[in-house]
């Protein structure tokens, strides 16, 4: 089978998505007799050879961080583009991976009726939509924090090519409830009652000495 | 009421849709309000990189100064903003939501719970009340309409406010216009 991903986020090559998508495509290449390539939508300029990639591949797969309860610009432009596809017969079956850095998967949600919607118009066969929440800062995490999630990625991309699309177990696993629980709630709560609760983006101002500066409002004044 | 349109149609040959919102800012003139219309076409705004350099290296502001800066100083200072686009493929377009994902440096990188939910802190004291105007093509159907509304409602939700107004260009101007005023 020929899988074309289609990286949508706007880091490109250094995006927290090619992680997880790495560790797809490890896993979807343990058999042999597939062919898999990744484009990355934030080569804007390469847009016209990517579409034609849509055209011809058999399956896709389009992954995208969640911003601003949707997907990025970028994404959207790439999806107007596939507009002369909407009803033509031969068109790929089409699945997507949505990030967040938020932890609830309910986030992402929203935007998954619309990519099931897409897969309508289109009239791709729809393979699911893989969610995933607090994705941000995996990239500092240590290998036992991420070891589990790389896992299910891996496991996830060995079984697609297996099952010929998305191991509903594992899409499960990757989004086990949709809101916090109530033991992260108040593991979360008494973080930020000790003051580590935004430790993350604590440590990246103080390291770029912009601390003091975290709460400007420099559109506040109207000169 | 200070009213933002934020006129998200690409395509200046749509020329249905650029009356439309003239008229509609006549009419909301005419009930008082002061009505500014940004033609995002007409800008110069780039794809967020997701660099986070609002964030965590110039708090509030983007490392890239284009004219999206124009559009969050406008945002801010606004009682209502009005996101109007044509649809396509079932969404507003890649114009708006672009400018939407450079909204981002308005809120704060910490996190707050809103019903249990994670959201982002704010960085102004007040945010404007949020309307969706769109066009519909007829390859529209109710189900496409009901999922933007939903994931505005979203939107409006991250950006500490409400989406307060929907509406279609098909309905009457003078409607619409009363209706946004009525908010």
């Amino acid at each position: 089978m020929r899988l074309t991903i289609f990286n949508g986020s706007p880091r490109g090559k250094s995006s927290n998505t090619k992680l997880l998508m790495d560790q797809f495509t490890n896993g979807f290449c343990e058999s042999a007799v597939s062919e898999v390539e990744t484009v990355y939508l934030n080569r804007t300029k390469e847009l016209p050879e990517q579409v034609d990639l849509f055209k011809k591949t058999e399956h896709v797969i389009l992954a995208f961080p969640l911003y601003t309860d949707a997907m990025p610009g970028l994404v959207k432009a790439f999806i107007e583009e596939l507009e002369p596809f909407c009803g033509r017969s031969g068109n790929p079956s089409i699945g997507f991976v949505v990030q967040s850095g938020f932890p609830e998967p309910n986030h992402s949600r929203f935007v998954e009726r619309y990519l099931e919607k897409l897969s309508r118009r289109l009239g791709c066969r729809y393979q699911g939509t893989v969610v995933r929440g607090g994705v941000e800062g995996i990239r500092i995490q240590p290998n036992w924090m991420t070891r589990k999630l790389f896992k299910n990625f891996y496991e996830l991309g060995k079984k697609y090519n297996e099952e010929k699309g998305f191991d509903r177990e594992v899409m499960r696993k990757l989004a086990p409830r949709e809101q916090l629980s109530k033991g992260r709630l108040l593991f979360f709560r008494l973080l930020n009652k000790a003051g580590k609760g935004n430790f993350y983006w604590d440590m990246q101002l103080k390291q770029n000495k912009a601390y003091e500066k975290r709460f400007d409002k420099p559109y506040q004044s109207t000169d | 009421m200070k009213i933002l349109i934020l006129n998200g149609n690409p395509d200046p040959n749509n020329t249905l849709f650029e009356e439309y919102l003239a008229d509609l800012t006549e009419e909301m003139h005419a009930l008082d309000n002061e009505v500014r219309q940004i033609k995002l076409r007409d800008l110069n705004i780039r794809y967020c990189t997701g660099c986070w350099g609002c964030w965590v290296k110039t708090p509030g502001k983007c490392v890239f100064p284009d004219d999206s800066q124009e559009v969050c100083r406008e945002y801010v200072h606004t009682d209502f903003v009005l996101m109007a686009s044509p649809v396509k493929m079932g969404f507003t377009t890649a114009l708006l939501k672009k400018t939407q994902d450079r909204l981002i440096r308005i809120l704060h990188p910490y996190v707050d719970l809103v019903e249990n939910e994670c959201h982002h802190h704010r960085r102004y004291d007040e945010y404007p009340k949020n309307g969706l105007l769109l066009e519909r093509p007829q390859n529209i159907d109710d189900e496409d309409i009901q999922i933007m509304k939903d994931m505005y409602s979203r939107f409006s939700l991250n950006f500490k406010t409400e989406l307060t107004f929907f509406g279609l260009t098909a309905q009457d101007v003078k409607e619409v216009a009363r209706a946004i005023d009525n908010i």
